[in-house]
């Protein structure tokens, strides 16, 4: 079954090409103009559409190479895909080859564009979209998030006074010891730290589950109306693990060099408390924009499902019709994946690549999730419209994604965002 | 995944309970014979299928299993409506889970139908050393309160066949009764189907723990 989707779907032959994020600059390529685009008979684009999306992409001055995937789009290849998720794998960029990454032209602008005394967001949101190299992700996360202030004079002191308070609350909640806390929230969050990303080293060192339970908590306490809600504890984890890496490369340059968990028991209390403090206050930016999918009934997460819903059925109507002839809600599949931002489906490395971009997107946690979330069960439509209602939830439940590169990921978001192109802000397009 | 697999009857059960009682386990444990001490916690609900066998009849259970965690009642309890049985679980190992149990029966009475099966589970019995539930007491609690009874351990596998056996074949039972009564050959519960479920008292029985 699975390889029946995927087969399909390689079929699909359409790259992402510029890193325009600005909606207005689309520049879709097809490989064909009407491409199967792996999607469905109905709603595909019309040809004139793709004509002026494939204009578009020519002017666009990074539309050089048009048929082929930008430079990033490639750099997880099978090598790293084979490798543990984490504790070994290092991020997006460990299986490029060196030789590459020497005159990587994209790694050239991000260092540019960091070193720059007045940082250009535009353009470090338009180039984080193909991706972020691994170097550079920490520096520019916290940018894209807004933690990090763009001008490079004030940061160093932003920083320090950030994470000083974020100590001190620490301290603060702490100091009475563990009786002092909630107990039923203390409770839940140490219940589900051990299981968090499992599969991982890195996240199962005690060290740093210690440290886990501290930002869920100091998060949770103030944020009553929703508090901590189990799924918070996934979305944590791209951050910590993003902000600890530079401090957990073994020997090696600093490209291809891999995690090393043993090193976090040598990591000085001041280095795990500024991951920890960075971490915290990214996941608070994070959670500001979707807070409304924790409150009490997840009103966020019913609205964008029925969202998403309404998306399928413009673009996909035999598999709409397919779903409602089976009785599957998308409530039963889509919670999960606007609970925890897809997270469960597939590996941390691929989250971290699809932050990459959600943070280059306006709204991208929120509108943009969406998109990725439709292209995302659309990729098994032809798969879905064979099954019956229990075997479409038992599949996605569990969708093929093991095998999956950042080529896949790539492709996704590519997907995700000529659907945003095509049908945000023209609720009758394509009806 | 093989496809229309058929079946006498199709039962809806519900697995709830605390956080972190192994409510996902004892699900894979039944449905896949597998445990994963490392699983991830349950958003909203998930779903699984087993079809057993009852007096030569195919039974096939739709097994819905649903987050512990309060904040996802609201859309938990949605699964609740045309669900003929409930595994009501908790942690032989862990007290308060087993103190909750009455406000589960509460979400059971507000959300479910008046006359769904209901089986209180304590599991992780393999925690011998840890028992901070006696079985009496739990078994005297369920006989109270018209619930089957049982303790299982999904980590070992004991009992977890059984229970869900029991419960299946408790509605079962009930469900071909009302079937004779009303002459009718096939009662799909679920939609609707009146289940009789006799008083609390005749009705309790204890499947025993295995400490």
């Amino acid at each position: 079954m699975s390889s029946n989707s995927r087969q399909a779907h390689s079929t699909s032959g359409f790259w992402r090409r510029s890193p325009a994020y600005v909606p207005s600059k689309i520049d879709i390529i097809y490989s064909g103009v009407g491409a199967q685009v792996g999607k469905p008979d109905s709603g595909r684009p019309s040809s004139s559409t793709l004509a002026q999306a494939a204009a578009a992409a020519v002017e666009s001055t990074d539309a050089a190479l048009p048929l082929a995937p930008p430079p990033v789009a490639g750099s997880e290849d099978e090598t790293s895909q084979q490798q543990e998720e984490l504790g070994t794998a290092n991020g997006i960029d460990t299986a490029l080859n060196p030789g590459v990454i020497a005159a990587d032209p994209h790694e050239q602008k991000f260092h540019a564009l960091l070193s720059a005394s007045n940082v250009d967001i535009e353009q470090l949101q338009k180039q984080s979209w193909k991706g972020i190299p691994s170097k550079h992700r920490s520096t520019a996360w916290c940018l894209l998030m807004g933690y990090f202030p763009l001008n490079a004079g004030r940061r160093e002191l932003t920083i320090q006074r950030k994470r000083k308070e974020y100590d001190d609350w620490v301290r603060q909640t702490f100091s009475r010891g563990e009786e002092a806390l909630d107990r039923t929230l203390w409770h839940q969050i140490c219940i589900d730290v051990p299981r968090t990303t499992p599969g991982s080293a890195l996240f199962q060192n005690e060290r740093i589950q210690r440290s886990l339970e501290r930002v869920l908590y100091c998060w949770a306490v103030r944020h009553p109306a929703s508090g901590y809600v189990q799924g918070i504890n996934d979305l944590l984890t791209p951050f910590y693990y993003v902000f600890i890496e530079p401090h957990l490369l073994g020997t090696g340059d600093q490209e291809t060099a891999a995690v090393d968990v043993g090193l976090v028991s040598g990591l000085a209390d001041k280095d795990i408390g500024a991951v920890e403090a960075d971490s915290f206050w990214c996941l608070t930016k994070l959670l500001d924009g979707i807070q409304d999918n924790y409150t009490h009934a997840q009103p966020g997460i019913q609205r964008q499902i029925i969202k998403m819903k309404e998306l399928v059925a413009r673009i996909d109507g035999p598999l709409a019709a397919h779903m409602d002839s089976e009785g599957v809600e998308y409530i039963q599949f889509a919670f999960r994946w606007i609970n925890c931002l897809l997270m469960r489906e597939v590996r941390l490395s691929s989250t971290i690549r699809m932050w990459d971009t959600y943070l280059a997107e306006a709204d991208g946690f929120s509108t943009f999730h969406i998109y990725v979330c439709a292209a995302f069960l659309l990729k098994w439509s032809k798969t879905i419209q064979q099954l019956d209602f229990q075997q479409t939830l038992l599949f996605l439940q569990k969708p093929p994604t093991e095998s999956w590169t950042g080529k896949d990921i790539e492709l996704l978001l590519s997907e995700a965002y000529m659907y945003k192109c095509l049908y945000h802000n023209s609720p009758k397009h394509y009806q | 995944m093989s496809g229309n697999d058929e079946y006498d009857y199709l039962f809806k059960i519900v697995l709830i309970g605390d956080s972190g009682v192994g409510k996902s386990n004892l699900l894979s444990r039944f449905t896949r014979n597998e445990f994963n001490l490392e699983s991830k916690s349950t958003i909203g609900v998930e779903f699984a299928t087993r079809s057993i066998q009852v007096d030569a009849k195919t039974i096939k259970a739709q097994i819905w299993d649903t987050a512990g965690q309060e904040r996802y009642r609201a859309i938990t309890s949605a699964y609740y409506r045309g669900a003929v049985g409930a595994l009501l679980v908790y942690d032989i190992a862990k007290h308060p889970t087993y103190e909750n149990v009455t406000r589960w029966l509460k979400e059971l009475r507000d959300h479910a139908d008046s006359n769904i099966v209901i089986m209180l589970v304590g599991n992780k019995s393999d925690l011998r050393h840890l028992r901070a539930v006696p079985t009496d007491e739990a078994k005297q609690f369920a006989t109270e309160n018209g619930l089957f009874f049982i303790e299982t351990s999904a980590l070992d596998s004991s009992n977890v066949e059984q229970s869900f056996q029991l419960i299946l074949t408790e509605i079962y039972r009930i469900v071909s009764n009302k079937a004779i009564e009303s002459s009718q050959d096939n009662v799909l519960p679920g939609a609707g189907a009146q289940i009789i479920v006799p008083s609390a008292d005749d009705h309790t029985k204890s499947a025993g723990g295995c400490c």
